[in-house]
């Protein structure tokens, strides 16, 4: 029979059609809360660095320059926590057969590494500061830090209530970092840029944001209980700003220029210490290591499966956790030749279900008689 | 062990920087150089790059299985190695932001020779440096470890395809060693060579595993370390040229005599006096009293010899970067293609039918693989599993566990809907397909306590019909699982 219509567009190849997949990727970002409050506050801080950049071109200081640049730095990272969210949600694939859940704790482990790093840096530049002082104009230092104290907090309302699973509500923190800033423009100098004296007290205030995205994760059941951390996170950045402000004071009432670079070496400390909790969490993620919350119930489990009728031995356990609350894991049983080996396994299925593993490959081998 | 000559290099090479940059340091101190002070700072990066590198190579040595990590700790190589591509990378990313401020603020290095003597140091060492790692970039390219050696060509040998993409790279940080500045366009054609020479050298014999897998891991973590050095060494490089060319082409302004440096745009409150000065003396005639510091192009060399490092640097890094990544994403390796290995799984005899097939990369060649096989009866289940993993050996996956699923041909229920595997908790996040095929017999009770289980809280998946009936031919189910996986994705 000859066909009635000709459906032309069924064989066409699909086209690449850029703006349709970067439609899809907005949509999908729109459509989680965390991620759509990292995608506004990403904005802001973009806005906030080119706002910089034009008026530090404008008057020529080259202060507000490189700080409009570290801003950048900082939106990159922001922006490694949403392509994150972004990856995250793709379908598996050929080569991804766990499909790429895993790109979101692999963002919240680089993002504290770049907030290491910006610790690491901001140290360097106090200690070179302490060992030869530039001019620092502290005349708008005490209103912008409180006006920086302001905008960390309205960042940490934000990141409270996105209870995320993710770990890269870390990058917001580290967007934190230097926003709400505005440098003085600087003299002379060997080109030390960055005031950011203020800057330095923001990056601290980021971290309470950081405490609620690290207990939103707590759901694994970390070793801090979740009202202990946040109370000191919040301890230590109301620390960090009363350390700006108070070097501030001193810089105005008494010309203690030393206060400065040694509030930036105690920010960065504060910085580096606050994000070894994220670190050490996702290190444990990448290494394969068996999921903390699994440790007390895994031996229990395996006493039940080892009780079970016709089964010898239990070996060769891997448990490890692929990305928030998806666990996955591996065993060998040594069974009687004679055993009933469906039973064995729905049975052994079930005791690790309880336990919250659901993803679970039993292989059974049969002992030698 | 194979592991001891990497220890001792990057021991060696840790004490040689560190010792380094407390020199710089003193140096700096003693001039009040502040581009010194700055560069030591460089030194001490490179030194945290060593350490890192020493820390994962020393964690790595520890492969056995302990209680909270049962995979050991192979990992700790690749992960060095990322943290390794990320220093480098925010390192790179601050040069360039120190490049534009000398763009729009040149200003003259004070006692060019004493930084150029510094300069050269730093240079050999950081020399030293490279010829101590390059055997590890060129993937055991050097021939000076006589037993490492013999453990990497025989890996080269036996997994040559995964290595490959592997020596691609690595071959062209060792062509960009050798030819020092040359664009890596060029070095592709002597890749090819160097890849064909190391594929000559084929031996034979699978003792050496362990160290294989082990030399595959640090290898990675090695690339990072030589990378590092790399850009320190171009780093060096940069400051020795720029002071030479500084010491003989620039004219600087010495203090008594009345000059103007034109090329620097100083903010200092005399530049009114100096601007009306520099007219006055224009209109006079005579203008052998004034004084011109030095070309100003020489100012702009620094940044732009700075910024192709950064070019450069960033190139080189971005492979290792990639490949640590996909490791830690767990990716399936490079020389695995899963349409061919799951038809040829099923083209095995008694194999019914694959689920949730899963292959990824521990670290180095070491690969695992988890599979769900349905076969007929428990009876036949023995010689198909013995199958199954010769199957898997030959395509040097070593480590697998694969789980029996057993067909009958009784009625099952339909209720027996979430079943062995009851990934309910995937659904939202997209990461697994669909359950398994309902298994047969006693699981009545299996059922509802799943079902009590998934009730308590969490999302279920509602299953296909024609998953909840149970016996099927291998496609429909293949089938009947990519369905399901399309339903379930939200893009």
């Amino acid at each position: 029979m000859l066909p009635l219509s000709v459906k032309d567009d069924e064989y066409k190849p699909a086209k690449f059609n850029l703006l349709l997949k970067l439609s899809g990727w907005f949509r999908s970002i729109l459509a989680d809360k965390t991620s759509r409050n990292l995608f506004f506050f990403l904005c802001l801080n973009l806005s906030f660095a080119f706002v910089e950049l034009s008026y530090g071109i404008w008057s020529n200081s080259l202060g507000l320059i490189s700080d409009s640049f570290h801003m950048f730095f900082d939106c990159t990272a922001l922006l490694a926590g949403l392509a994150a969210s972004v990856i995250s949600r793709w379908r598996s694939n050929d080569s991804f057969s766990y499909g790429y859940v895993r790109a979101e704790v692999l963002a919240g482990f680089v993002n504290g590494l770049f907030l290491i790093f910006t610790a690491f840096f901001i140290f360097s530049e106090g200690v070179e500061r302490a060992l030869e002082p530039p001019d620092v104009h502290h005349d708008r230092l005490l209103p912008v830090s409180v006006a920086g104290l302001l905008v960390n907090l309205v960042g940490i309302f934000v990141s409270s209530h996105g209870h995320s699973h993710s770990l890269f509500n870390g990058s917001v923190n580290h967007g934190h970092a230097h926003g709400g800033h505005e440098p003085e423009s600087k003299h002379g100098g060997h080109g030390h840029s960055h005031d950011g004296h203020a800057g330095h007290g923001h990056s601290h205030d980021g971290h309470a944001g950081h405490g609620h995205s690290h207990d939103g994760n707590g759901g694994h059941g970390d070793s801090h209980s979740h009202g202990e951390s946040v109370l000191l996170h919040i301890i230590a950045d109301t620390l960090g700003s009363v350390g700006v402000i108070i070097s501030a004071l001193l810089m105005q009432k008494y010309d203690l220029m030393i206060a400065d670079p040694i509030c930036s070496m105690l920010i960065s400390l504060l910085i580096g210490v606050s994000v070894v909790p994220l670190l050490r969490e996702s290190i444990g993620i990448l290494m394969q290591r068996t999921p903390p919350s699994l440790d007390q119930a895994l031996p229990e489990c395996y006493q039940r499966v080892q009780q079970l009728q016709g089964v010898y031995n239990l070996q060769d356990p891997h448990f490890w956790t692929l990305c928030t609350d998806v666990y996955i894991g591996t065993i060998k049983l040594l069974v009687a030749p004679d055993a009933d080996r469906r039973w064995i396994l729905s049975q052994t299925h079930n005791v690790f279900t309880q336990a919250g593993v659901r993803q679970l490959y039993v292989q059974i081998d049969t002992a030698a008689m | 062990m194979t592991c001891e000559p990497n220890r001792v290099r990057l021991l060696c090479m840790l004490s040689l920087t560190f010792a380094f940059f407390i020199v710089e340091v003193v140096v700096s101190r003693m001039t009040s150089s502040l581009s010194m002070l700055s560069d030591s700072f460089h030194m001490l990066s490179d030194v945290i790059a060593l350490v890192v590198a020493l820390v994962a190579v020393r964690f790595a040595e520890k492969t056995h299985a302990t209680d909270k990590n049962t995979f050991g700790w192979i990992r700790a190589e690749v992960m060095g190695a990322l943290v390794n591509g990320l220093f480098l990378t925010a390192l790179c990313f601050t040069i360039v932001l120190e490049a534009v401020e000398r763009f729009t603020e040149p200003h003259e290095i004070e006692t060019p020779l004493v930084v150029a003597g510094v300069g050269a140091a730093g240079l050999l060492i950081n020399l030293l440096g490279l010829c101590l790692f390059r055997g590890h970039a060129g993937g055991g390219h050097g021939h000076s470890h006589g037993g490492h050696s013999h453990g990497n060509k025989n890996k080269r040998g036996k997994t040559g395809k995964s290595q490959k993409a592997g020596n691609g790279s690595s071959g062209e940080e060792t062509n960009n060693l050798v030819a020092s500045h040359n664009s890596p366009g060029d070095a592709r054609p002597r890749n090819e060579i160097s890849s064909t020479d190391s594929a000559d050298v084929q031996m034979n014999g699978s003792p050496h595993f362990e160290e294989m897998e082990h030399d595959a891991a640090s290898q990675l973590n090695m690339r990072g370390v030589f990378l590092h050095v790399l850009g320190d060494a171009l780093g060096s490089v940069i400051v020795v040229v720029n002071s030479l060319i500084f010491t003989f082409v620039w004219q600087p302004c010495g203090k008594e005599e009345m000059c103007v440096n034109p090329c620097i745009n100083s903010h200092i409150s005399d530049h009114q006096h100096v601007n009306h000065t520099l007219v006055n003396l224009l209109e006079g005639t005579t203008m052998s009293a004034m004084k011109y510091a030095g070309p100003c192009w020489v100012l702009y060399l620094d940044p732009t010899l700075c910024i192709i490092m950064v070019c450069i640097l960033l190139y080189t890094t971005y492979p290792l970067l990639k490949e640590s990544a996909l490791i830690l994403l767990q990716t399936v390796p490079k020389q695995i293609n899963m349409n061919r290995l799951n038809q040829r799984l099923l083209g095995l005899e008694g194999v019914l039918a694959i689920h949730e097939l899963h292959i990824w990369q521990l670290a180095g060649s070491r690969i695992i693989a988890t599979a769900h096989i349905k076969c007929h009866d428990p009876t036949s289940y023995m010689e198909v599993a013995k199958r199954i993993k010769d199957f898997f050996h030959d395509e040097g996956i070593h480590a697998t566990t694969i789980q029996p699923e057993f067909v009958t041909f009784n009625s099952e229920s339909r209720d027996s809907l979430c079943e062995l595997s009851c990934r309910t908790q995937c659904a939202p996040k997209l990461c697994c397909g669909s359950a398994d095929k309902p298994n047969a017999g006693s699981d009545k009770k299996a059922s509802s306590y799943c079902k009590a289980a998934s009730a308590s809280g969490l999302e279920v998946i509602v299953e296909t019909p024609e998953q909840a009936a149970g016996v099927e031919a291998g496609t429909r189910s293949e089938a009947a699982i990519t369905v399901a996986r399309e339903v379930e994705s939200s893009l």
